[in-house]
């Protein structure tokens, strides 16, 4: 196809990529300043990563962070994936959009909504403000994003495919385990993927369903910015987006291995 | 044979999920929104909901974020289309997609560097003569910084409807006559207009509630319905009040959601 | 009239990046008022041919002539030409009325004189009264119709429609070609169809350009290509034949599958090493002696009109034959052909020596007579 790019929407482009990437590199750039500063660089050191490496308190909370991600999403990929399966069986047309409305509800729902309701439902329930309460709110904001990467999946695939498995003889575990869950693993992968990303990233819902002792990076980067500027903040985030580049690389080369067979691109 | 029961247990988890974290929440917020502050039933925080101040707040809080959608909308439209004509353009899609995925707070932080006083923007500033300025903490810096995170979200539903209209619609509108302008605006443009909805949704709801920007870089010069929902939370302690509040956000939301969900047609 | 050629190709040769030419060196010219099918299997370039006469995409060398004017600059919404697209292209956000009226509207004309035309080509295709439907709510028939109608309504010198059958069942397909065939008699203007059905282009054309890698192989009218195919491509690709290696000794006779048989063709040198074809429906079954070939019956299939019987000569070419008449699996029997069912193909012929060629025969029948 003809398609030209001018270079005035060349420079447009080149524009939008430098605003969205210069805040991130700025930040990394001043994580090698010796000064303390965001605005004067004195000269290049590595000492904010060494007292980052050194600060045990962070490293704890980076820990937490990482198992709550890790534990809910495996949680919401299960429940989400039955969740799923219930949608795509459910044999009345109004029972499959009542799910689903109730499905995307968490979705849309603001931050902050979700998490006051779940500071209510904790405080009414007994459930003690910390790492239950916390993993808890993790597994249910995912759940629903799980649901929405699966099921696509599952009415991409031919129910033909489920009568000529059970033609040959399987049973329904059969069918279950070796026709529909290897059919909508990559939407699994995909679901517990954005799930992982979901629970890295939170913090409004975090901030509020956290108690005294227990926190996540999200929630301490927000109070370490509240006091001011302290670079080791810059520091963490270099790491940090040097793994989230990692993720978005390896999630790149899996579905682009994936795209022949899976994401039915078709090409003419 | 497998009885029903068994057959239906696997729902069980998810059916319990929608009950404790969709409905029992909800039924919560709105409970909870009855009571004031002392723990007596009352309609006094509706009678405060309608009161002057809180009005005010909900309508400057529509106001920024109606301005930040549009502002989004203006710059991510025509970048999702330019992106469409690039040759690696899933590569390109990702590589807008990556800032998104940085931690919200540490973009927000970054601006606070920034938009410093003594910040790099000042800096420009002053080189071009304008001088410095007070940047940070202005009605300006919290909608810059908020179209700054939410522009992949608003680039990310326009960009996957456009790849989805058929090139060859184009094509027929160029055969019947249709300039480039036209084109866009007769067919493209309507063609893509779910893809403008739900990039306006994901923008608008969150910019309604977002507390953290306004905490960080707005320094609360802006008070938007989100502050106002953590302020009673966490700080004020007054439930009864952010539960009013959450009520009407929810019901915001709804409309909304009404609103930019029309039936979707295809061919 | 100045010119009867309304568009003129010289020396048109698209290529993308440094891939082989998509078009390499194509010319024709198309005259006013006929019905034209660009023939060949998906690949080819005829889509590209259409494209760059629609304007969507511009050569990358030679020339492209519009009632004698160069063409190669004018963008697509410029030309005096409509499309109907493969898929249809329908505007899925406008009504029937709407998508009909779509080139009006952006013509700015009135609003009056736009509900006449609509409704006038809307009539023409048949589908008066479906001006509110939507697009979603028509079947894959009343959707070919509309972009068709969405064509005709402005009134342009051209159509060109791109494979717009292919998506259609058998039945509606027939029906459809002749409703084309009627339409482009009834508006008089020129019709390039593109397809890689061979018995449509057949059924339709006044003129069929068969087109392969690039190159238009053979031009001419269906009866023209049917009964002399220039090369083993066009002969193939244009219903079933019998290819078989010969030899011409002189005019008037050729040597194949070791004998010698009488023949219409001349002007080849001798012995000239030559293909010949002949089609399966020229071949007749007749008992062994009688039969100028024999061979033996590998397989019989009923097609309904007739048999098609595939069977084996002594060299071992197959031979296929459609008879009204049945064989036995199994058994020897003869064939028979007149001395004109025999088609012979010089080997690497260009298509000006091939005209160059059959004119002779003309020359020569009429000195004849």
């Amino acid at each position: 196809m003809d398609k030209k790019i001018t270079p005035l929407s060349k420079l447009f482009l080149v524009i939008i990529f430098f605003i969205l990437y210069a805040p991130i590199f700025f930040l990394i750039f001043y994580s090698f300043n010796s000064g303390e500063t965001m605005y004067d660089f004195e000269g290049f050191s590595l000492e904010w990563y060494r007292q980052l490496f050194h600060d045990t308190r962070l490293f704890i909370i980076v820990l937490n962070t990482i198992v709550v991600a890790l534990l809910s999403s495996l949680f919401s990929t299960i429940i989400g994936i039955l969740g799923a399966l219930a949608i795509h069986m459910a044999k009345r047309r109004q029972t499959k959009n009542a799910l689903l409305s109730f499905n995307n509800v968490l979705i849309v729902s603001p931050d902050v909504i979700i998490g006051a309701s779940f500071l209510i439902l904790f405080t009414m329930a007994g459930v003690k403000l910390g790492f239950y309460s916390v993993l808890l709110s993790h597994i249910a904001f995912s759940i629903p994003i799980v649901v929405l990467m699966v099921l696509p999946k599952l009415t991409e695939m031919s129910p033909s495919l489920i009568d000529a498995a059970r033609d040959l003889g399987a049973s329904s575990w059969d069918v279950m385990s070796k026709v529909i869950i290897p059919y909508i693993s990559p939407g699994i992968f995909a679901g517990f993927f954005m799930a992982l990303t979901y629970s890295l990233d939170d913090f409004a819902v975090t901030f509020f369903v956290t108690g005294n002792g227990f926190s996540t990076l999200s929630v301490e980067i927000y109070s370490l910015a509240r006091r001011g500027i302290s670079l080791n903040i810059n520091a963490l985030s270099a790491i940090l987006f040097l793994f989230t580049f990692a993720l978005v690389v390896i999630y790149y080369f899996i579905t682009q291995r994936n795209k022949p067979n899976d994401m039915g691109v078709r090409k003419r | 044979m497998e009885n029903k029961l068994t057959r239906n247990l696997y729902k069980v988890p998810y059916l319990l999920w929608i009950l404790l974290f969709v409905i029992i929440p909800i039924a919560l917020v709105l409970y909870y929104s009855f009571f004031d502050i002392e723990g007596h039933f009352s309609l006094g925080n509706y009678q405060k909901f309608f009161t002057p101040v809180y009005l005010q707040m909900t309508l400057s809080s529509f106001w920024y974020a109606f301005l930040i959608t549009a502002i989004s909308l203006i710059i991510a439209y025509p970048t999702a289309l330019l992106l469409t004509k690039t040759k690696h353009k899933q590569l390109w899609l990702l590589l807008i997609i990556v800032p998104s995925w940085i931690n919200l707070l540490l973009k927000a932080y970054a601006f606070l560097g920034i938009f410093g006083t003594y910040g790099i923007s000042n800096s420009f500033l002053k080189v071009i003569g304008i001088g410095q300025q007070q940047i940070l903490f202005t009605d300006f810096s919290f909608v810059f910084v908020s179209v700054y995170i939410f522009i992949p979200f608003m680039i990310l539903p326009i960009f996957n409807s456009l790849n989805e209209l058929n090139p060859t619609l184009v094509d027929a509108a160029k055969d019947l006559g249709a300039s480039k302008w036209t084109t866009f605006r007769r067919v493209i443009f309507p063609l893509t207009i779910d893809g403008v909805k739900s990039g306006c949704q994901v923008t608008f709801i969150p910019a309604l509630s977002l507390f953290m920007l306004t905490r960080l870089i707005a320094g609360n010069r802006v008070i938007t319905l989100g502050t106002a929902i953590e302020q009673h939370f966490l700080v004020t302690q007054d439930w009864g009040m952010g539960s009013t509040i959450a009520v009407f956000l929810i019901i915001i939301m709804v409309l909304i959601m009404l609103l930019t969900n029309t039936r979707k047609r295809g061919v | 009239m100045a010119n009867a050629n309304i568009i003129q190709f010289k020396h048109v040769t698209k290529q993308y990046d440094n891939d082989s030419p998509v078009l390499d060196d194509v010319s024709f010219e198309i005259e006013r008022g006929k019905f034209y099918t660009l023939l060949g299997p998906s690949g080819c370039g005829k889509t590209t041919i259409l494209r760059i006469i629609a304007g969507f995409t511009e050569p990358t060398s030679g020339e492209v002539f519009f009632n004698g004017k160069k063409i190669n600059q004018v963008p697509a919404n410029k030309r005096q030409v409509n499309t109907v697209f493969q898929d249809y292209a329908l505007f899925p956000h406008l009504n029937v009325f709407e998508n009909v009226a779509f080139g009006l509207r952006i013509k700015k004309l009135k609003n009056a004189e736009i509900q006449t035309k609509v409704k006038e080509a809307l009539s023409f295709v048949n589908l008066s009264g479906y001006e509110k439907r939507e697009i979603s709510e028509m079947s894959g028939g009343q959707r070919q119709r509309v972009a068709i109608a969405r064509a005709i309504v402005n009134e342009p010198e051209v159509i060109l429609l791109d494979e717009p059958l292919s998506a259609l069942d058998l039945k509606l397909r027939t029906e459809m070609q002749y409703e084309l065939r009627e339409l482009q008699r009834r508006l008089g203007i020129t019709f390039i169809f593109v397809t890689h059905d061979q018995e449509e282009a057949l059924a339709m054309s006044d003129e069929i350009f068969v087109i392969n890698k690039g190159t238009i192989q053979q031009s001419g009218t269906p009866i023209d290509i049917y009964d002399e195919p220039i090369n083993r491509f066009v002969a193939d690709f244009i219903g079933e034949s019998n290819i078989v290696k010969g030899k011409m000794i002189k005019d008037y006779l050729v040597e194949f599958v070791g004998r010698q048989f009488e023949c219409v063709d001349m002007g080849f040198n001798e012995n000239e090493p030559v293909e010949i074809v002949i089609r399966p429906e020229d071949l007749e079954i007749t008992s062994l002696e009688r039969g100028k070939l024999q061979v033996k019956v590998d397989s019989q299939l009923f097609r309904g009109v007739h048999y098609e019987i595939c069977g084996y000569d002594i060299d071992g070419n197959e031979w296929l034959v459609h008879s009204t008449k049945k064989a036995k699996v199994g058994t020897e029997i003869g064939l028979y052909f007149d001395p004109e069912a025999i088609h012979v193909m010089r080997l690497g012929e260009t298509e000006e020596e091939f005209d160059r060629r059959l004119e002779t025969y003309a020359d020569v029948d009429r000195h004849g007579k």
